[in-house]
């Protein structure tokens, strides 16, 4: 281990994440090359943050109603009166697809009696909003269409009983909203997001499979289990992430990068046993398990290069997509942008994934975690209609959702600890302590979370 | 019920992937919608408020009113979400030599 006089400072042992990216074939994009990391503190944070209903209650009235989130992409709402419902917590929102193209977003609440107007989540269509209490109904755009008995209501106008609209904004092909009506810009959460994914536009990209599970922890236990890499020796029975990098770009923003066609002996040095370590694997080993079939190693390749060419050539003609431009990283690592408070994105092509994290309705100790595969869209090609969303119970395997391939093993690894994390927040002692590097983007999370109870508006 | 009860309601290229095609019979009005799974046909008024699903919209294999936005499965008519309780009838269908038939109605 590295020792450092200052807090946050060590590294693993060994070569640098960036190391591998300045030595790959094919040259990292900007973006990737940059490093940002700051000591943000290391005091334990306090486990009524996971489990405690008071703590619950106060983010469901002070940050969700107060935060960014996307909701559904572009595709799910392609034509003019296609409208998708997103529900978090007890609040519940339309996005609606308007005949100029454009896209609104209103509570789901009749504006008379307050019933929600459309049940479930997902995609809908509503050429016109009718009440099923008493028919009232609105346009499209949300203005009032008819008021049976309208006689009776001489108070009532567009102005004050349109339905009531929310933040929307589009980004990467996605549909955020935001229930503040005066929120600040999306691109100022976003920050280097925007800039970093120039590179990588998740626009042209579509949606393979969409996996929707619930979770038995409160919806920060789980997302914290994916803001690391620390856990892949471990969960994952894995070599790769011990020498991870991490960047925290900004109180809503960070990062991390690892490596996967080549990891780090060095890193490993103080993890139990000698796996992986004495012998280190050999360059054959490595490329056997990507998985990369029929291809010997000439003098002086890598299995990290020829595993990044492979996909490049299997990949692209399989989705006819031209990835000759494409870095070794893009190709194959894990890279993974995290937005607050919930949502990951990875630019990535073999770990093309989309994340999001969020309390199953009004229950402390469980949460909604979706999955979206997205995978690269050939420029010529149309987005294709989104499928339906599986979705697994809390004691379903993801093998289940066949379409998840290699990916379902690792994600019940990943959330096979979550039950167990839940029962011990429960009747521990003490707060949860975080690594001061590995684990600082959960500290950053909690850091901003503490910014939106002490300043955000109630929801109103 | 035999083959015989079935009957040529329209070409398969008439309908395409993704879309509906009310057709009148004995029984009412039926929809006949072409999912990515195959052809499947409903009632086409909704159970709720009696509502046209023809004039509604087909994603995946949900069938979605217009009116109160209630979603059904069109592959066996249950209901998906309120405000309806009822499924909507179901019938069945087959493809031969290009032609979809629609079976269950005497």
């Amino acid at each position: 281990m590295t020792t450092s006089a200052k807090p946050g400072q060590a590294r693993a042992q060994g070569p640098t994440i960036a190391d591998t990216l300045r030595g790959d074939k094919k040259p990292a994009p900007c973006p990737l090359l940059e490093q940002q990391y700051q000591f943000i503190g290391d005091e334990d944070i306090p486990v009524e943050r996971y489990i405690d209903p008071a703590f619950f209650a106060a983010e469901m009235a002070q940050l969700w109603p107060n935060s960014w989130q996307w909701a559904c992409r572009e595709e799910h709402i392609p034509d003019a009166g296609d409208s998708y419902v997103y529900n978090i917590g007890p609040y519940s929102v339309i996005i609606a697809r308007m005949e100029d193209n454009a896209i609104k977003a209103f509570l789901n609440v009749c504006t008379h009696r307050g019933t929600r107007l459309i049940d479930g989540e997902g995609t809908a269509y509503t050429p016109a909003f009718t009440c099923p209490f008493h028919g009232w109904s609105w346009h499209l755009d949300g203005t009032v269409r008819n008021i049976p008995g309208r006689w009776d209501f001489p108070h009532v106008s567009d102005e004050t009983h349109g339905l009531m609209q929310v933040s929307c904004a589009q980004w990467g092909g996605f549909v955020f909203i935001n229930l503040d009506r005066e929120a600040k810009p999306l691109e100022d959460y976003l920050g280097v997001m925007v800039e970093h994914f120039k590179d990588f536009p998740l626009e042209q990209r579509q949606i393979r499979v969409h996996v929707q599970k619930l979770l038995p922890a409160n919806w920060k236990t789980a997302q914290e289990a994916f803001m690391e890499a620390y856990h892949n020796f471990e969960t994952h029975d894995s070599p790769h992430g011990a020498n991870a990098q991490y960047d925290i770009f900004s109180e809503y923003v960070s990062r991390f990068i690892h490596n996967i066609g080549n990891y780090s002996p060095e890193a490993l040095s103080d993890y139990p046993g000698d796996k992986w370590r004495a012998p280190p694997m050999t360059e054959e080993q490595v490329l056997a398990a990507l998985s990369v079939q029929g291809r010997t190693l000439a003098v002086g390749e890598t299995a990290r290069q020829v595993a990044a060419q492979v996909m490049r050539e299997e990949l692209g003609e399989q989705l006819g997509v031209d990835f000759s431009g494409y870095s070794d990283a893009i190709m194959l690592d894990s890279i993974e942008y995290h937005l607050f408070p919930n949502m990951f994105f990875f630019p990535g092509v073999m770990i093309p994934m989309v994340y999001r994290f969020r309390p199953n309705g009004e229950d402390v100790d469980s949460c909604i975690f979706d999955v979206l595969v997205l995978e690269p869209l050939a420029e010529d090609q149309a987005h294709p209609e989104p499928p339906d969303p599986i979705q697994l119970d809390v004691d379903q395997s993801y093998t289940e959702a066949q379409e998840l391939g290699w990916l379902a093993p690792v994600y019940d690894e990943d959330t096979g600890n979550l039950a167990l994390l839940t029962a011990g927040l429960k009747s521990s002692r003490k707060g949860v302590t975080l690594g001061n590097y590995q684990e600082a983007r959960i500290r950053r999370v909690h850091q901003t979370l503490d910014q939106f109870m002490a300043s955000s508006r109630p929801f109103k | 019920m035999t083959t015989d009860t079935f009957r040529v309601v329209s070409r398969t290229d008439d309908i395409p992937q993704g879309k509906t095609l009310c057709i009148s019979t004995n029984a009412g009005e039926v929809l006949i919608c072409h999912t990515n799974e195959g052809f499947y046909a409903v009632d086409n008024l909704c159970t709720h408020a009696a509502a046209r699903m023809s004039e509604g919209k087909l994603k995946g294999c949900r069938i979605l009113c217009p009116l109160h936005g209630a979603a059904f499965d069109v592959r066996d008519g249950s209901v998906l979400s309120k405000p309806a309780r009822e499924g909507l009838r179901s019938y069945p269908v087959k493809v031969e030599n290009g032609d979809v038939l629609l079976g269950g109605i005497s």
